[in-house]
């Protein structure tokens, strides 16, 4: 059980970026996974090739990812936007195989070791589990990031906006908000989300290939929840973790990953929109 | 009439003789080029395992720069297939029959191989060295097909009698990958603890796709098995070590020839692959034989840079060796049937890997196609050196 909620907590920050993104455009980004790669290298890079200490070396990641976000919405996504909603889906696609690409290319397959301040080594003996100290992390920032967010939509001016773009775009147009500007925030932001969820799974493995799995289980949480809910994404994301585990332990190890995909027929079968969506009533 | 039609006849005769055609007609060779192909998953989850590709690519540049192979150059087409087994049936169909390969070198993976085993041997192309162990290269055997890896389920055997006999070890577990490469190992850990009266205590099947390794490690720590056979990938073998490390789980780990680089694996591990006993079916990269100082220095030369010297890019000279005495064994007069000939008289063949033997082929004698069926035994020591425990083994 333990198990399934440490696995959960990488799945679920995952969930979370992908659900900022369809939050607000309703597409469902699959480069998300990559655009964190990307931010997860630069890291390496600074901190291994320049030297850079990592308190600064963290900042300056967060700054990187959200660069990225917010030029891959300006230079690619904006320009599609005429597109269908499964054009778009296509040219996220397109971007993860791009930008998997160039990492392969600038930094080889070969496995690299991030230097980075906790090992997922150590582990502290709870309630008849071992739990390492990068589980306890990542769990707790996963939180924190959840408050966070619901802090920022709830009070802030800039999530008021970003809420009123995603219920209405063209109305929020008609009351000045810039919402190319919106939208190219929430793709940083959610760029960000993922840098974390990169930046906590790299010390247990960093390959170019290492944000695939991640990617696909929190987007995995992220219908189950419903992909217009954070804590929706956060719990699916716990849920799809620790049934694995469970199916893993009890049922049948060849088939465990598996179980998150059948997870997915069976919620969109049962309840299309995911346990913890609501439904916004258009007038027509 | 009848005359100048004969004449003319004699005469465009003679134009076609003395157009120049090379001596052989035979596909992929020119007087000048013999064409060889490889595929390697340079992206995707099996991509350390790319650098076999690369290393016979340098190995043909320095025959090149030598001149080549009795006057022809080797002119080398490797692919990308990302251990996709569809993108390795597209690219080889599409060097084949567009530029026409003489014969295929190497090639990662067993699913890869399998994709395209069918397609080369209707068309007689001779393949050598398939870089996996499974048993489907041999079983049943195919003229055209030359296997040198030593077995999977043969290098589980050798593991499991080192980890009875001489460590005493009794509770043996595997975690293996779910797919032929796998399969492989867990069919030789059965047959060879069969032969000392024990079972597997745990098997645990691990998913290639796989990212978290903790409930695999759980189910290993729950069997209480004193020795673990890894037979997966190396970012699983690593993650598995990482989440038994967590655990307080410390039981002899053991794994085949696919993870035996071992700076690499000590260097990702953060020394977690201290310990850890394999299997090696060649020299390793750090060894001292006059052939092995030469491919360094061709690394050195020919090498990309940021290239790693390790054994996965070896294991790539390695594997191209038996295709290479071949094609010198043939001299200038070279043809797939004579290269096929010339393999089977290879016997006790040594170059970086073990001793290679084959045999004329005989359709119910797997064995005639298996040209390596020893490997040693060692163990990874502090900053990623080997120490050999055993002499070369011979298994059945």
């Amino acid at each position: 059980m333990l198990n399934g909620v440490a696995a959960g907590s990488g799945y679920a920050l995952m969930g979370i970026a992908m659900v900022i993104i369809y939050k607000t455009s309703e597409v469902v980004n699959f480069a998300q996974g990559e655009m964190a790669l990307a931010s997860v290298f630069f890291t390496y890079l600074i901190l291994q090739n320049y030297g850079i200490p990592f308190v600064y070396a963290m900042p300056l990641a967060a700054l990187f990812a959200v660069f990225v976000g917010c030029v891959l919405e300006f230079a690619v996504l904006r320009r599609a936007r005429r597109q269908t909603t499964l054009g778009m889906i296509i040219v996220t696609i397109g971007l993860e195989m791009i930008l998997m690409g160039l990492v392969s290319w600038k930094f080889g397959a070969d496995h690299k070791v991030m230097p980075f301040p906790i090992t997922e080594f150590d582990s502290i003996w709870l309630g008849g589990f071992y739990v390492t100290t990068l589980e306890a992390v990542t769990f707790s920032v996963v939180w924190a990031v959840m408050l966070g967010l619901f802090v920022f939509y709830r009070y802030t001016r800039l999530g008021l906006i970003m809420k009123a773009t995603q219920q209405n775009r063209s109305a929020a147009k008609l009351m000045g908000v810039r919402t190319n500007r919106v939208l190219m925030f929430t793709w940083g932001l959610s760029s960000l989300v993922g840098c974390i969820a990169g930046l906590l799974l790299a010390p247990r493995s960093m390959e170019p290939f290492m944000m695939w799995d991640p990617m696909l289980k929190g987007f995995a949480g992220a219908v189950v929840g419903g992909m217009t809910s954070i804590p929706g994404a956060v719990f699916g994301a716990y849920f799809i973790g620790v049934v694995e585990n469970l199916f893993g332990r009890y049922a049948s190890m060849e088939f465990k990953s598996a179980v998150a995909f059948a997870l997915i027929v069976i919620v969109l079968c049962v309840k299309p929109s995911g346990i913890f969506s609501r439904h916004y009533v258009k007038k027509v | 009439m009848r005359t100048h039609i004969l004449l003319a006849s004699f005469a465009l005769f003679f134009l076609i003789a003395c157009m120049g055609f090379p001596a052989f007609a035979e596909e992929g060779v020119t007087d000048t080029e013999i064409h060889i192909g490889q595929w390697g998953p340079q992206t995707g989850p099996a991509a350390a395992w790319g650098s076999v590709a690369r290393g016979t690519g340098v190995l043909f540049e320095m025959i090149n720069e030598k001149g080549g192979i009795h006057g022809r150059k080797i002119i080398y087409h490797t692919f990308n297939d990302a251990y996709n087994p569809a993108q390795t049936l597209a690219g080889v169909k599409q060097l084949q029959e567009s530029v026409g390969i003489f014969a295929w070198v190497g090639g990662v993976g067993t699913a890869p191989g399998m994709a395209v085993k069918d397609y080369l041997m209707e068309r007689k192309v001779p393949w050598i060295s398939p870089a996996s162990g499974s048993m489907h290269w041999i079983d049943p055997p195919q003229k055209y097909l030359f296997a040198t890896y030593p077995l999977y389920k043969m290098e589980a055997k050798a593991l499991c009698r080192y980890s009875v006999e001489i460590l005493g070890k009794n509770r043996i577990a595997i975690a293996y990958q779910n797919d032929d490469y796998g399969a492989n190992g867990l069919k030789g850990a059965k047959e060879e603890l069969a032969k000392h009266g024990l079972t597997l205590v745990a098997q645990v099947p691990v998913d290639t796709g796989e990212g978290d390794l903790r409930p695999h490690a759980a189910k290993l720590k729950q069997s209480d098995a004193d020795t673990v056979l890894l037979w997966v990938a190396p970012k699983h073998a690593i993650a598995l070590l990482g989440a038994a490390k967590a655990m307080k789980y410390d039981p002899q780990w053991m794994s085949t020839s696919t993870c035996s680089d071992y700076p690499y694996l000590y260097d990702i591990s953060k020394g977690l692959w201290e310990g850890v006993i394999t299997t090696f079916f060649g020299d390793g990269p750090d060894s001292f034989g006059p052939l092995m100082r030469e491919y360094k220095a061709a690394y050195d030369k020919f090498a990309a840079p940021g290239e790693r010297w390790g054994t996965f890019f070896t294991a790539g000279f390695g594997f191209a060796e038996p295709l290479v005495e071949a094609l010198h064994r043939c001299g200038r007069d070279l043809s797939r049937e004579r290269l096929v000939e010339e393999l089977e008289k290879l016997q006790y063949f040594r170059g970086v890997m073990g001793r290679i033997s084959f045999a004329p082929f005989d359709p119910d004698d797997p064995m005639c196609r298996q040209g390596q069926t020893e490997v040693f035994i060692a163990k990874c020591v502090e900053d990623g050196d080997m120490v050999q425990l055993t002499d070369w083994l011979k298994i059945d």
